[in-house]
């Protein structure tokens, strides 16, 4: 045991993947959640499986209440796996298959008494018909409940969710989502979820990270990072698809959200702009247009009401967030 | 799979509406020419069981096995194959799993040395094992010491089997662990189980039907073990020795009630490990077996 943690997971790594160098340094107080965003390939579960202690680290080291878990430290050994309290729900979900579907989830519970709450938790993950039923005869979204059942009934401090609910119908999510959240503040536990779904990412709420390229590129509270990324790449990710030269500053520009504008001029609201629409196509229930400036720079919109291709308009773009280069 | 052709192009491509294409026949073909193949190599292997029971009479079986002391090779035999097989057990069992983890240094050569004796002639290792255990070999002399020969002893029976059959068990071990996902025993320790427990409660049970397997068809080889055995184990005589004698003094029906006696006694095992292997595999991969 080292002197008092500063939280309860302490995250400073580096691990080198054959493509890229994983970086990702901070920490976690207890019942606080982190959501990390960012494209396949970008060090999602390399992240994950690092805090579980799974992976050798290049360099630092991963605490959980103190307690060295992964990486080196001097006269100190990593805790045993069995120790360690982290429940890890895996992409792909990897289940016990020779175990039913009721095995799986109570197997990380060692006291007796706390096996009573399966039935319960089966009864809310919607697959208590499936109790006695073995992985192979799953759907993907019945195996994704089934690890995160697993997961939620073990005795864990730190949870890990590498895109938990991608296989589930979007109506279930929601269900979902509400159980984790809620069994990780009664546990006083941390959780970290990554996916490559940003509203996913949000919804897990706590705060987000971005990561690109094994680094995590900016951290903050869910909406606040995605109104104001820092960097153009940044806001690539959480989706801005245009940028505008902030004139007279260099390596400036303003970042267009295609569901930040507005058709008109309405300057106090934010940047006004003036352009040609190229293309219309629907976009769900809304449209989504191109627009070129007359400088050539071109970037989508979202209106509620088709433009015609050809047409001059003048737009708003609401409070464009500046980012650098 | 079946492809749409436009009209207009049947012509070019030969095809006639209504006939088969020269590719569905040559595929109906092939089907047909696998299935004899099938029921060629099926007939082939099972060819030597039909001979055997065609030319057995009750007879000749009651006057081999009847005698006293006739039973004897049999029980030599399976004692010799059983503790042979607990041995392979007891040590093969962690090599092969340290093996499919990449856990072990020069890992190639550790390979090299469990597939060599599968690759001498059986003859050579009973010749190679008179140097190394036999009283003037290098491991003669210490056996020597705790009063044991490995020259026509029950000793040296067990090491002549265990030559023959370990390979057979330690590479279907290696298989059946390799085929147990390592993330998943990750999983198992994560959720508190010690390695051991992880081991008994994961991989184990995964590997199973895949050890059942080896360890059928290593009991099957060391029950017939037959090439070293003769070398340094010519006594106690076991079922194959006693074979090779009836062979030798009374012709093909004095040997063929104890092949059948070998087959009866060698051949449950294999097939029981065959039928719950399949069984459990089946049950793991969500498909009722009947």
């Amino acid at each position: 045991m080292s002197s008092a943690p500063a939280s309860l997971l302490e995250v400073d790594l580096e691990v080198e993947r054959r493509q890229i160098t994983v970086r990702a340094g901070f920490g976690l107080e207890a019942g606080e959640r982190l959501a990390i965003f960012g494209t396949s390939g970008a060090g999602k579960t390399t992240i994950l499986e690092s805090i579980a202690g799974l992976t050798r680290l290049n360099r630092g080291n991963v605490r959980i209440g103190g307690d060295l878990v992964a990486g080196k430290a001097k006269g100190e050994a990593a805790l045993e796996p069995r120790q360690r309290r982290v429940a890890l729900v895996r992409q792909p979900t990897t289940l016990f298959p020779h175990l039913t579907v009721e095995e799986n989830v109570a197997y990380g519970i060692r006291r007796s008494p706390a096996r009573g709450g399966v039935t319960e938790l089966l009864e809310r993950l919607g697959l208590t018909m499936l109790a006695r039923a073995r992985g192979a005869a799953l759907s993907g979204g019945q195996r994704q409940r089934v690890a995160l059942g697993r997961a939620l009934a073990s005795p864990f401090r730190v949870l890990l969710l590498d895109e938990p609910y991608s296989a589930v119908d979007v109506a279930a999510r929601e269900a979902l989502r509400l159980l984790t959240i809620e069994t990780c503040k009664e546990r006083e536990a941390a959780g970290i979820l990554v996916t490559h779904d940003l509203a996913e990412a949000q919804a897990f709420g706590g705060r987000l990270g971005i990561i690109d390229s094994g680094r995590l590129l900016q951290m903050g509270g869910p909406l606040e990072v995605v109104l104001s990324p820092l960097s153009r790449r940044v806001a690539q990710l959480v989706g801005y698809g245009g940028f505008v030269p902030v004139p007279a500053v260099a390596n400036r520009f303003y970042a267009i959200h295609p569901d930040r504008v507005i058709l008109g001029e309405v300057p106090e609201r934010g940047l006004v702009l003036s352009g040609t629409i190229r293309s219309t196509r629907p976009f769900g229930p809304r449209y989504e247009c191109t627009v070129a400036q007359r400088s050539g720079e071109q970037f989508t919109i979202h209106l509620d009401e088709p433009a015609v291709a050809g047409e001059e308009c003048t737009l708003t773009v609401l409070d464009p967030p500046i980012v650098v280069a | 799979m079946r492809t749409t052709i436009p009209a207009g192009n049947l012509a070019a491509t030969g095809v006639v509406p209504g006939f088969p294409s020269a590719g569905r026949i040559v595929a109906r073909g092939s089907t047909v020419l696998a299935l004899l193949g099938a029921l060629a190599i099926w007939l082939a292997l099972l060819g030597p069981f039909a001979v055997l029971i065609q030319h057995l009479s009750l007879h000749s079986i009651r006057a081999a096995l009847g005698p006293p002391g006739a039973l004897d090779p049999l029980w030599v035999s399976l004692g010799a194959s059983a503790i042979a097989l607990g041995v392979m057990v007891l040590l093969g069992t962690p090599l092969a799993y340290l093996l499919a983890r990449g856990r072990l240094p020069l890992a190639r050569l550790v390979e090299l040395g469990i597939l060599l004796p599968l690759m001498m002639p059986p003859l050579v290792i009973g010749l190679l094992l008179i140097f190394l255990i036999g009283p003037e070999g290098t491991l003669g002399n210490l056996l020597a010491d705790i009063h044991l020969t490995g020259v026509n002893t029950f000793f040296a029976l067990i090491v002549a089997e265990f030559y023959e059959a370990a390979p057979f068990y330690i590479l279907g071990a290696h298989a059946a662990f390799a085929s147990v996902d390592p993330r998943i025993e990750q999983d198992a320790t994560l959720l508190g189980d010690r390695p051991l427990q992880a081991f008994r409660r994961i991989t184990l049970p995964l590997a199973a039907p895949g050890l059942a397997t080896g360890l059928a068809t290593a009991w099957a080889r060391a029950m017939g073990a037959f090439g070293a055995v003769i070398i340094v184990a010519y006594y106690p005589r076991g079922l194959p020795n006693q074979i090779f004698i009836a062979f030798q003094e009374f012709g093909l029906s004095g040997a063929l009630p104890f092949a059948l006696l070998l087959v009866v006694a060698a051949l449950p095992l294999p097939i029981l490990a065959y039928l719950w292997s399949a069984r459990t595999r089946s049950r793991v991969a969500g498909v009722e077996a009947p």
